[in-house]
């Protein structure tokens, strides 16, 4: 095993040695084309004349524009989950404001209501969070790109209720009768519960404004206000819960950009 | 970029696998039964040991398990000085029929007594995987009632002391019963 995950840690290097080599020779590969233009030079000197103007052009597009604003989204999953899980609803929109070139303010506010099943427990949880923080592009975009490739943190909280419907009641003696499964209702109210998490995340523009993006989030559980004689089994927002203070959590989403001002980027890209 | 895609979705599948995976520990503390130590008459500090005790549940046919490695009818029988026997978590009375000597050739050495326990239930949290326990509270006044099999002879039992009221779990002796 331990052999196995070597050699794919050390394809994967080498996989993105060959990355990187493949951006080098693009970006040299302009040079070689003006050398050959000059060669010709000579030979028709009329043509010359026109075509450096049009090179200027080129040059002039480099010292790229970044466009700053706001993009809004959906969850598409929490969304769609709704249609065929029966015990899910749930609705989470994203945004994010780009602050400098290459941080962005980030929040994302939903509403759940999931009704978990375990083997002897059936509870249902409602409420909802709302979650900010920022999230830190490492994507170097070529030319006009504005792709993402995202790590980023986020704080959450969240403010729901939990009903527990059902439980059994566990017995490691099953001499009598096992009891069935008893109904309740119990609905514990007022519950809330605040994390930290670590976000990665994706987005790519698909055209215009238009993105989509899909993210995975670990969770860290710092305040959980548990009902009394239960436990907080689902956390909207945070998901389900383990033992630990541990989450995890994912997202897809497709969102819209909506462009507020353009800067250079000129400087910062040289360096 | 299609790496980093791929790589995200298996990180994904590989937690959401692990959704189901809780299992109740043996070791957890649920339900608990009433511990019973049998103690001699005559010298009340003394535990005594039964001999070819058998207790079955009323209205149930087959014993407690007091030896499960054994096979038939002396996985039901003990020669020890504690047992532990389960209480009905759907009612707050269980009664059980108490056999000394079970199974002797001669019937005039068997003797049986009725043991009813009446408590209070309550329902306590445990865990996602355990779900609840409940734990019982022996009544302050009739929590015990011993009577012989048939009614006219004497019992077997001749006292019954209650050590622990509340019965939370398995570590300690709730019953004495001295005979």
């Amino acid at each position: 095993m331990k052999h196995i995950l070597k050699y794919s840690f050390s394809f994967c290097l080498l996989l993105s040695l060959f990355l990187a080599q493949a951006q080098e020779t693009t970006s040299t590969k302009p040079n070689p084309k003006t050398t050959q233009i000059e060669e010709i030079l000579p030979e028709p000197p009329k043509k010359v004349t026109k075509k450096l103007p049009e090179e200027k052009v080129l040059d002039s597009i480099a010292p790229k524009t970044n466009r700053y604003g706001l993009r809004v989204g959906v969850d598409l999953y929490k969304l769609t989950r709704g249609l065929y899980d029966s015990n899910y609803k749930g609705i989470e929109l994203v945004g994010d404001y780009r602050l400098t070139k290459k941080y962005y303010l980030a929040a994302e506010i939903g509403n759940e209501n999931k009704t978990t099943d375990d083997d002897r427990l059936n509870s249902t949880a409602k409420g909802t969070y709302i979650k900010a923080g920022f999230d830190y592009n490492a994507y170097e975009n070529w030319l006009d790109m504005e792709n993402i490739i995202s790590i980023g943190m986020r704080y959450g909280a969240s403010t729901f209720s939990q009903e527990l419907n059902s439980y059994k009641i566990y017995n490691a003696n099953p001499y009598w009768d096992e009891v069935p499964s008893i109904t309740t209702g119990e609905k514990y109210n007022g519950l809330s519960a605040s994390w930290i998490e670590v976000v990665t995340g994706v987005k790519a523009k698909v055209f215009n404004n238009v993105f989509v993006g899909f993210s995975l989030q670990l969770k860290m559980l710092i305040t959980n206000k548990q009902p009394d004689n239960f436990e907080n089994l689902y956390i909207p927002g945070f998901n389900r819960t383990y033992n630990g203070d541990f989450g995890v959590g994912f997202n897809y989403t497709v969102s819209y950009f909506i462009p507020i001002y353009k800067k250079k980027a000129v400087a910062e890209k040289k360096k | 970029m299609k790496k980093i895609i791929l790589l995200v979705l298996l990180v994904v599948f590989a937690f959401s696998g692990c959704e189901k995976d809780d299992i109740c520990d043996a070791n957890t503390a649920t339900t608990p039964r009433l511990v019973l130590s049998f103690y001699d008459i005559s010298n009340s500090t003394v535990l005594k040991n039964v001999t070819r005790l058998k207790v079955v549940g009323e209205g149930m046919t087959e014993g407690v398990i007091f030896n499960a490695s054994a096979s038939g009818e002396s996985k039901y029988l003990t020669s020890g000085n504690t047992i532990s026997i389960p209480l009905k978590t759907d009612e707050d009375t269980t009664t059980y029929s108490f056999t000394f000597n079970s199974g002797n050739a001669n019937p005039d050495l068997i003797f049986v007594d009725n043991v009813t326990i009446n408590y209070t239930r309550n329902t306590i949290y445990v865990s996602r995987a355990c779900g609840y326990k409940t734990i019982f509270t022996l009544n302050p006044t009739n929590a015990i009632v011993h009577t012989a099999e048939p009614v006219s002879s004497e019992t077997w039992i001749q006292y019954i002391s209650v050590e622990k009221t509340n019965i939370e779990n398995e570590n300690e002796t709730h019953l004495k019963i001295f005979f």
